[in-house]
């Protein structure tokens, strides 16, 4: 999944702007982390997973979907029953879940259907400074770079017998630590330093304003979801804190 | 077009390394230049005057004037210098802005501001003389080496250059995308285009390069014109220091000794990767103590099949026999030892010594020091391997497979962007390992390094092996059919 950020490389099934992206992400976080009865939870976690559903990312949804019902459940009908320690445990761990995973979900379909592009081309229309875009560019095409070779470091480490749960692993704990930090420490200033000569050469940091050829726009998917999200606020505004009950 | 009036750079004060002293040299329009010599002959320094790296991104001491066209390229910033020339560099994986092919190729244009329109027009025209269809929308991390060389090349041709500046562009490619690389620069040389390759491997631009500037220790020593390189034999080629011009004419230097009878068998390599099979070997053998070959495209399973060898694969159900012997994958991992394309990822320590002693199983620090006298170490043991140079770090990982006591040594491409005499002392240290009675298995694509070093080939294709000989006369005529029928 991991390889996976922000390189969205086919035409997207369900074509969303990543500025309501953005706005879902925030809507659906807060949501769900303040909490509320479970019909509501379940909804608010369904707008995400539909999302990957609509995106034919099959599997990921049911997978999520089938975690965060589980939660639900637990949370409904085990917390209720179980006392003391066992009562902790089961709250933290389905608590988390519970509250955090709609966020997750949402995160997840963020960066599997949205290019690096697209994504500086919406920041761009909000008028985020250049100064902010760029780094927080480069962050996002060094993530792959940096799983890759953790990968490579961490093969060299069990062909040394040095990686964890190798034999001379327990010998000298700390200090494999140091060996898997400080390879990939060198090798990611190197390819920074290259990355950055070769983004030079290419005219980034000119002082003209940049085309962006990726084509953002709010379109019909935006307006019905945006309303969606307007509806739920403003049930919550009248029935929560309005006093309106039904 | 390029004019260089007595340029002398160097990286520091009193650092002569790689620097480059009173070069004058005038590029017409519309010629292609080969740079070659020695690694550290200031090849790279001179590319780097040209697209404008040096003196806004590597500082140092520079004197004399770089003209392009008319404009000193020193008072240029770097985007105005972009628009000028256009840089292709040597390592793939670290000149991709984006993550996706499609905003890579219009990333140049998009930073000159050009319209949309003009965008797409220029991305189709691309797209097709390029032939980038199967390419387009693809995430940059999953294609090969020779497929994110292409797309590099095709980015730097969609701003529209007049100049375009290739460092060691091949380095990483295959005999097939070496090929695609050749035929990109004829058609900008078609095109008019003024184009300028550092490189170490001269074969596939002998029939492109208009004059060919042999550098040495930072000073031209000799210009060639394209004619009168091609009727120097490869031994003043040898001579020089370069690599050959002429796959075909490569000979084999040594007699191989076919005594070896006992053979490593391997049964059942398999693996998949997002269902699809990528490894498919039922039975392959090889000579106990050879030296062997493995050869095929890129992306053609070689790669694998070493992982899966060395018992990195753990989906991997496949099994060594020696000496009738079974080895299964957790003890193939303590068998053998890959010494990889990037080096850089297999030394830990702070000392070369401490890097050996680290893979002994009972340290024996009068042992590491024996071993590291024959690598020709000895003097360097206390040195951080950080600071050794390319082929120092290379040796160090070759003496740390040594202290290991493996039996299996691997070595992934481990001549890629040497020039001729790194080569040989590769060559040279892999005969040693021989001698200590190694097996040693070498994916490479480079003929010249196989004819020199290896006893036996095995050719991967699509993940199945679909040749297997050793080097004997009848061989080195397959050998090099491989390498040389590639134009089909």
């Amino acid at each position: 999944m991991q390889n996976e950020m922000l390189a969205a490389t086919h035409e997207s099934y369900f074509k969303i702007d990543p500025r309501t992206k953005l706005i879902l992400m925030f809507f659906v976080n807060m949501f769900a982390f303040r909490g509320g009865n479970i019909f509501i939870m379940l909804t608010i976690a369904a707008i995400p997973v539909i999302l990957l559903f609509a995106e034919r990312k099959i599997k990921g949804a049911i997978i999520c979907a089938a975690v965060y019902l589980a939660a639900a459940l637990i949370n409904e009908w085990i917390v209720p029953a179980t006392h003391g320690a066992a009562n902790v445990l089961v709250v933290m761990i389905s608590g988390m879940f519970y509250r955090l995973m709609p966020g997750f979900i949402m995160g997840y379909y963020l960066v599997v259907t949205t290019t690096v592009s697209e994504f500086i081309a919406a920041m761009e229309r909000i008028h985020i400074s250049q100064k902010i875009l760029i780094p927080l560019s480069v962050m996002f095409r060094f993530f792959p770079t940096v799983v890759q070779e953790t990968r490579s470091i961490g093969d060299a480490m069990r062909m040394r017998g040095i990686a964890a749960g190798g034999s001379k692993f327990w010998k000298r704990p700390m200090s494999m630590i140091e060996y898997r930090i400080v390879p990939l420490m060198m090798s990611t200033v190197k390819i920074g330093e290259e990355l950055s000569a070769a983004s030079l050469t290419r005219g980034l940091g000119g002082p003209q304003r940049r085309t962006n050829i990726c084509k953002i726009g709010f379109s019909v998917h935006d307006i019905v979801l945006l309303s969606i999200v307007m509806a739920v606020l403003l049930a919550y505004f009248l029935f929560e804190k309005g006093g309106v009950s039904l | 077009m390029i004019e260089f009036k007595n340029v002398s750079f160097f990286y520091g004060e009193k650092e002569r390394e790689n620097g480059i002293e009173n070069i004058n040299l005038n590029i017409q329009k519309g010629e292609v230049i080969l740079l070659c010599g020695e690694s550290g002959c200031g090849k790279t320094t001179l590319t780097r005057l040209i697209n404008g790296l040096i003196p806004n991104y590597y500082e140092g001491v520079l004197t004399g004037d770089v003209i392009i066209d008319g404009t000193k390229v020193s008072t240029l910033a770097l985007h105005e210098a972009a628009k000028l020339a256009g840089s292709v560099f040597q390592n793939p994986r670290s000149q991709f802005f984006n993550v996706d092919t499609t905003s890579e190729l219009v990333f140049g244009c998009e930073n000159m501001g050009l319209k949309e329109e003009e965008i797409s027009n220029r991305l189709d025209r691309i797209v097709n003389d390029f032939h980038l269809q199967l390419l387009m929308k693809r995430n940059i991390f999953h294609l090969s080496g020779g497929e994110k060389q292409k797309i590099a090349c095709a980015s730097v041709a969609m701003a529209h250059p007049e100049v375009f500046v290739l460092d060691e562009p091949s380095s990483n490619l295959d005999m097939c995308a070496t090929q695609d690389l050749k035929y990109m620069i004829a058609y900008w040389k078609d095109q008019g285009k003024t184009i300028v390759v550092a490189e170490h491997r001269l074969y596939y631009l002998a029939d492109l390069a208009d004059r060919i500037v042999y550098m040495r220790e930072g000073k031209i020593e000799k210009i060639f014109t394209q004619a009168e390189l091609k009727s120097i034999d490869n031994a003043v080629l040898a001579k020089l220091g370069l690599r050959t011009l002429n796959l075909s004419s490569v000979q084999k230097d040594s007699k191989i000794n076919n005594n070896k009878t006992q053979e490593i068998i391997l049964k059942d390599f398999y693996f998949s990767y997002r269902h699809a099979l990528i490894l498919q070997i039922d039975l392959l053998d090889f000579p106990k103590g050879g030296i062997i070959a493995l050869i095929g495209h890129n992306g053609a399973g070689k790669s694998t099949f070493a992982r899966c060898l060395c018992g990195l694969e753990k989906k991997c159900k496949g099994k060594m026999c020696v000496c009738n012997q079974e080895y299964k994958n957790k003890d193939r991992i303590k068998q053998c030892y890959m010494v990889m394309q990037d080096v850089n990822h297999q030394l830990f320590t702070e000392s070369v010594l401490d890097e050996i002693l680290l893979s002994m199983q009972e340290q024996d620090a009068l042992k590491a020091e024996e071993i590291l006298h024959r690598l020709d170490l000895a003097h360097l043991k206390d040195v951080h391997p950080m600071a050794l140079s390319g082929g120092q770090k290379q040796r160090v990982a070759i003496a740390s497979a040594v202290a290991s006591q493996r039996e299996i040594i691997i070595f992934d491409e481990p001549t890629s962007g040497l020039d001729l005499q790194h080569m040989h002392e590769v060559a040279r240290c892999i005969r040693m390992l021989n001698e200590m009675g190694k097996t040693i298995l070498i994916i490479s694509h480079d003929l010249e390094f196989i004819l020199q070093s290896c006893t036996h080939v095995v050719c991967i294709n699509q993940g199945s092996v679909i040749d297997n000989y050793s080097l004997d006369e009848k061989g080195i005529r397959q050998l090099k059919k491989f390498f040389t029928d590639i134009d089909i």
